[in-house]
C-alpha cells in the first residue's frame, strides 16, 4: 500500500473518531441556557404563564419583562405565536382568552419606559 | 518499511482526530435549541420558578403548576419557593410576585407547626417535599381549584402571647401563627413591625416547613417593638426580647410567641 493511502486512511478514521467523540461521547454541553433557547412547548407554555401572571397582577410593564426573556422579538410578536401555537395544540379557550387579553392590552398600551431585559 | 506505514497511519489518525473534534467542537458543535426548562441558568430559572408562582395566583390549578415545577427538576420545590420568595422580598420586588411565591410554598409544604407547638428551632424543621408530578410536559388543560390566601372578613385578635426561652434558635425572635376560624394556618398574612428606628414588613407562609400560617423577624436586644397585621384589630406594643437563663445561669435574649386568630363568622 502507498504511504499517501495509509495516511488518508488514518485520516479518515481519526476524523470518524472526532466527530463521534465530539457529537456523541463528550458534546458541547449546554447547562446555562436562556428562555429564547426552549423548546417550543416549553416557550409557549412560558409566555402563557406570563399572561396568567398578568392576569393575576394586572403589572403590564413586569409582563413585559418577562417576555423580554424570550429574545428580541416584540412581545406583540411572542404571544401571537403562542396563540398559533396553542390553537394547533389543542390549549383550552380559557388559555387561549388569557393570552389574547395579554396581546390586546399590549397592543393598547405602550411601555411606560425602557425595559431592561432581566 | 512497515513501520514507517504505520507511523503514517497514525499520523493521519492524530490529524484526523483532531480535526474531527475542532469540527464537531467549534465548526459545527451540538446545538441545543430545544432545550428544557431545568437547563436555564439559575437566574432565568428563578424568573421561571417565579412565573409558575404568579402564574398559579391566577388559575389556582395545582396539578398544572406542578406539571410546571417538575420541568426545573427541583429537589425540594417548596423550599426553593420559599428560598426565592425571601430573597426577592430583600430585593423589594412587586409584591404580588412574592405574595405569590409564599403562598405556593405554603401549598406545597402545608404540615403541622411544630416549630410553634415544640418549641423546636426553625433551622430544624425538615422540609417536606410536594408530590412529584407523574409528567414535565406542559399541559393545555385546568382545573381550577381554590387559591388559599388570607381569609376575608373578622379581623385577626391576638390569642395567646407567650415568652420562648430556647437556646437552639440562636437569637430572639417575634414568632406569629396566623390561623383562621377553623384553626388552620393562614398564609400571605402581611405583618408590619415598627420600632423606634425603623419599620419592616413581612408575611406568613414564606417558612412552609413551619406551616402556612408561620412567620418570623428577628428581634434585636433591648429594642422594642410594635407588630401590627394587617388585616389585625389592634397592635401588640412593647415587645422587647425577654432575658432568658441556660442550666448554667448564662442569660441570652429570648422569644414571643404570638397566636392571632379569626373569630368564627356569626
Amino acid at each position: 500500500m502507498r504511504s499517501s493511502s495509509r495516511l488518508l486512511i488514518g485520516l479518515f478514521i481519526g476524523l470518524l473518531l472526532g466527530v463521534l467523540y465530539g457529537w456523541v461521547i463528550r458534546p458541547v454541553e449546554y447547562i446555562d441556557t436562556a428562555p429564547d433557547t426552549l423548546r417550543e412547548d416549553y416557550y409557549s407554555e412560558y409566555v402563557l404563564m406570563a399572561a396568567e401572571a398578568y392576569s393575576a397582577d394586572g403589572d403590564l410593564d413586569l409582563a413585559r419583562v418577562r417576555l423580554a426573556a424570550l429574545g428580541p422579538r416584540p412581545p406583540v410578536n411572542i404571544v401571537v405565536s403562542a396563540i398559533d401555537y396553542g390553537l394547533e395544540h389543542g390549549y383550552s379557550q380559557l388559555d387561549l382568552e388569557t393570552l389574547n387579553r395579554l396581546v390586546v392590552d399590549l397592543r393598547a398600551v405602550p411601555p411606560s419606559a425602557e425595559i431592561d431585559t432581566p | 518499511m512497515r513501520g514507517r506505514g504505520v507511523l503514517l497511519l497514525l499520523i493521519g489518525l492524530l490529524i484526523g482526530l483532531a480535526a474531527g473534534l475542532y469540527y464537531s467542537w467549534v465548526v459545527n458543535p451540538v446545538e441545543y435549541v430545544d432545550s428544557a426548562p431545568s437547563s436555564l441558568r439559575q437566574n432565568f430559572k428563578d424568573d421561571y420558578l417565579a412565573l409558575i408562582a404568579s402564574a398559579y395566583a391566577h388559575t389556582g390549578d395545582l396539578q398544572r403548576t406542578r406539571a410546571r415545577l417538575a420541568s426545573l427538576q427541583l429537589d425540594d420545590p417548596a423550599s426553593a419557593l420559599s428560598r426565592l420568595a425571601q430573597s426577592r422580598l430583600a430585593e423589594g420586588r412587586p409584591e404580588s410576585e412574592v405574595l405569590a411565591l409564599a403562598q405556593l410554598a405554603a401549598v406545597l409544604g402545608q404540615r403541622p407547626v411544630p416549630g410553634l407547638a415544640t418549641g423546636a428551632s426553625p433551622g430544624t424543621a425538615t422540609p417536606i417535599a410536594p408530590t412529584p408530578s407523574p409528567t414535565a410536559s406542559p399541559t393545555a388543560t385546568r382545573t381550577p381549584t381554590p387559591m388559599p390566601t388570607a381569609t376575608p372578613g373578622a379581623p385577626y385578635t391576638l390569642l395567646d402571647q407567650e415568652e420562648v426561652c430556647d437556646i437552639r434558635l440562636g437569637e430572639a425572635q417575634m414568632q406569629v401563627l396566623a390561623l383562621d376560624a377553623a384553626g388552620e394556618g393562614v398564609p400571605g398574612v402581611e405583618l408590619f413591625v415598627i420600632w423606634d428606628a425603623g419599620q419592616d414588613r413581612f408575611y406568613t407562609g414564606l417558612k412552609p416547613e413551619l406551616g402556612p400560617g408561620y412567620a418570623d423577624f428577628t428581634m434585636l436586644p433591648g429594642v422594642t417593638y410594635t407588630l401590627q397585621l394587617s388585616s389585625g384589630d389592634r397592635p401588640v406594643a412593647g415587645l422587647m426580647a425577654p432575658e432568658c437563663f441556660d442550666d448554667d445561669g448564662n442569660s441570652f435574649p429570648g422569644s414571643w410567641r404570638l397566636i392571632f386568630q379569626q373569630p368564627p363568622q356569626p
